[in-house]
């Protein structure tokens, strides 16, 4: 069973469609990376799957169900944007409170677990005002763990974590999934998102532009020859004429050979043929983040 | 795993809401600060006023003028007829709680919307009616809780200014100044749903709804002596009793179709 799924969902701010017609599903179980540019509709489609902003059209299910339904609802953690906490409240107060909202028998329980799985025990009488950018962050995801929802909706949940707070984050979603929790995440860190990913939906301007599973976004990204040589330039000119697409990354300073070829067979034909003595030479595969972006580019 | 979807039905809803929002009043300053206002105010009133001798200079033209002060415990509740006259004890009594009350709701409200708490109440609640009618009830406890403070300082003030306890020599018996507070206490409900509707429309804007719900007890600032007089009867109860809650239903719609209706974030 499905645990999301949306179609043709619109949602207009005015003269604007911040959502236009997007039709989504995540599988129950999966770890749903959506990835879409500023603005591109995520936090707005995040948003309504929460109930917190009305659909101008269109439907939302969550198991099969509609989203408005109370019975549904109760199985939903969110993080959306900030942390949603009393700021002049201390975080076990804070949590005492949504413990409360999810009906939770063994509160303190509860409260301890959560807040040892994103390692913030020790901040528990702080005031939540007082915790830093990536403390809050962490006290967000504990709020949306209370209770073991069978669905999390995470908003950016990576920004402000340092690495420590990023693997622990790795290790539990991935954890989660396992056990069967579905989980909506959206984050411009790609690199991150590409090590739990089960699924990705790539939206642009309020449309989804492309759902995949990891393995479809394996198959789809490209294998290539990355090459340092003297002279580029040329290395580049020879290279087209016989291997086809090959560009410069201005990031590494490397060309890239794409193609059905080898690195043996690039490196053998520049020098055998042109003399051209290749310095350092690899094959890789294309990441999410360079078919994300590839992908942006093609639209455009 | 597998969604536990389990019916939680309006009781199980509403009795976690009101857990959250009575626990949450309690742990709130705010709610300690307005209490001990309601208590300290009319001693406050009626011990500085005894002081001032029923006279007191115009700082205009120099002349010493005759100030209508409290003469009698029972004028810090109300007057005995229901008209509102323009003085200080018709300006300066119980009837000030219905503003702080108001701004107290606003506050209240508002804070849910300015942290975002509400993402985390309305993402497990589709039902919006549990949270207004919940705040309508703890809202009206804190408006309660509010009056009785003020009546124990009003004693407490009358005391210590050596004012009259004489009943009777304010037009009213003690039948009809028990009448009076039920009528009171019972009116707050009507300045709770407006503030509570107010904060609502205002969300995050909580000047708004501060502004917006003083602007509304101005206009209803007249009618509260003639809905509660001092000197009570059955009507005047009933009418409180049964319009109160009414008034609160109706507005309580009114918030819910608001809150259905516009975004929460």
């Amino acid at each position: 069973m499905n645990a999301i799924e949306i179609r043709n969902l619109t949602k207009t701010f005015g003269e604007k469609r911040a959502v236009d017609g997007l039709n989504m599903t995540v599988p129950q179980g999966a770890i749903y990376g959506f990835i879409g540019e500023n603005g591109s509709g995520k936090s707005t489609t995040e948003k309504l799957i929460c109930g917190l902003i009305q659909p101008s059209g269109g439907e939302i299910k969550l198991w099969g169900k509609d989203y408005r339904d109370q019975t549904v609802r109760s199985q939903i953690g969110v993080l959306i944007e900030a942390p949603g906490c009393y700021p002049n409240y201390s975080v076990w107060n804070n949590m005492k409170l949504q413990a409360a909202n999810l009906g939770i028998e063994n509160e303190d329980q509860e409260i301890r677990r959560v807040l040892h799985l994103v390692r913030m025990d020790g901040a528990a009488s702080n005031k939540f005002k007082n915790c830093s950018l990536g403390m809050k962050q962490r006290i967000g995801i504990a709020f949306a763990l209370l209770g073991n929802p069978a669905l999390l909706v995470l908003d950016e949940p990576i920004n402000g974590l340092d690495a420590d707070g990023m693997r622990i984050m790795r290790e539990m979603l991935t954890n989660l999934s396992r056990r069967g929790t579905t989980v909506l995440i959206s984050s411009h860190i790609l690199g991150e998102l590409e090590k739990i990913a089960t699924h990705y939906g790539i939206i642009r301007g309020g449309k989804m532009l492309r759902e995949m599973t990891a393995e479809e976004l394996n198959a789809n990204c490209p294998t290539f020859v990355a090459l340092k040589t003297d002279d580029m330039q040329k290395a580049r000119a020879i290279l087209e004429r016989a291997f086809g697409r090959v560009e410069y990354d201005e990031d590494h300073g490397e060309l890239r050979v794409f193609g059905k070829t080898t690195a043996e067979d690039v490196a053998k034909y520049l020098f055998e043929n042109f003399g051209i003595a290749v310095s350092e030479i690899r094959t890789a595969k294309i990441n999410l983040e360079e078919y994300y972006i590839d992908l942006m580019q093609e639209g455009r | 795993m597998n969604a536990k979807l389990q019916n939680n039905n309006f009781s199980k809803r509403l009795k976690t809401m009101l857990k959250v929002d009575f626990r949450r009043m309690f742990t709130m300053p705010t709610v300690w600060i307005m209490l001990g206002v309601s208590l300290a105010l009319p001693i406050l009133i009626l011990v500085m006023t005894s002081f001032m001798g029923g006279t007191t200079v115009n700082p205009q033209t120099g002349v010493e003028e005759t100030v209508e002060t409290f003469t009698n415990v029972w004028q810090a509740i109300g007057s005995a007829g229901g008209a509102m006259a323009m003085d200080l004890t018709s300006m300066c009594n119980i009837n000030l709680l219905y503003f702080l009350a108001a701004i107290f709701v606003c506050l209240f409200v508002g804070e849910d919307f300015r942290s975002g708490y509400v993402k985390n109440l309305f993402t497990v609640r589709s039902k919006k009616l549990d949270y207004v009618l919940s705040k309508t009830i703890v809202l009206f406890v804190a408006a309660v809780g509010m009056f009785v403070l003020y009546f124990v300082g009003a004693m407490i003030g009358g005391g210590i200014a050596g004012l009259s306890f004489d009943v009777a020599a304010v037009g009213a018996t003690a039948g009809g100044i028990v009448a009076c507070m039920i009528s009171k206490v019972f009116f707050a409900l009507v300045f709770v749903s407006i503030a509570l509707t107010l904060a609502v429309v205002g969300k995050q804007r909580l000047w708004l709804s501060i502004l917006g719900s003083l602007a509304a007890g101005m206009l209803l600032f007249t009618m509260i002596p003639m809905m509660t007089p001092l000197n009570s009867g059955a009507f005047n109860v009933v009418l409180c009793v049964l319009g109160g809650p009414l008034f609160a239903v109706g507005l309580g719609a009114v918030s819910n179709v608001i809150l259905n209706k516009t975004s929460l974030v």
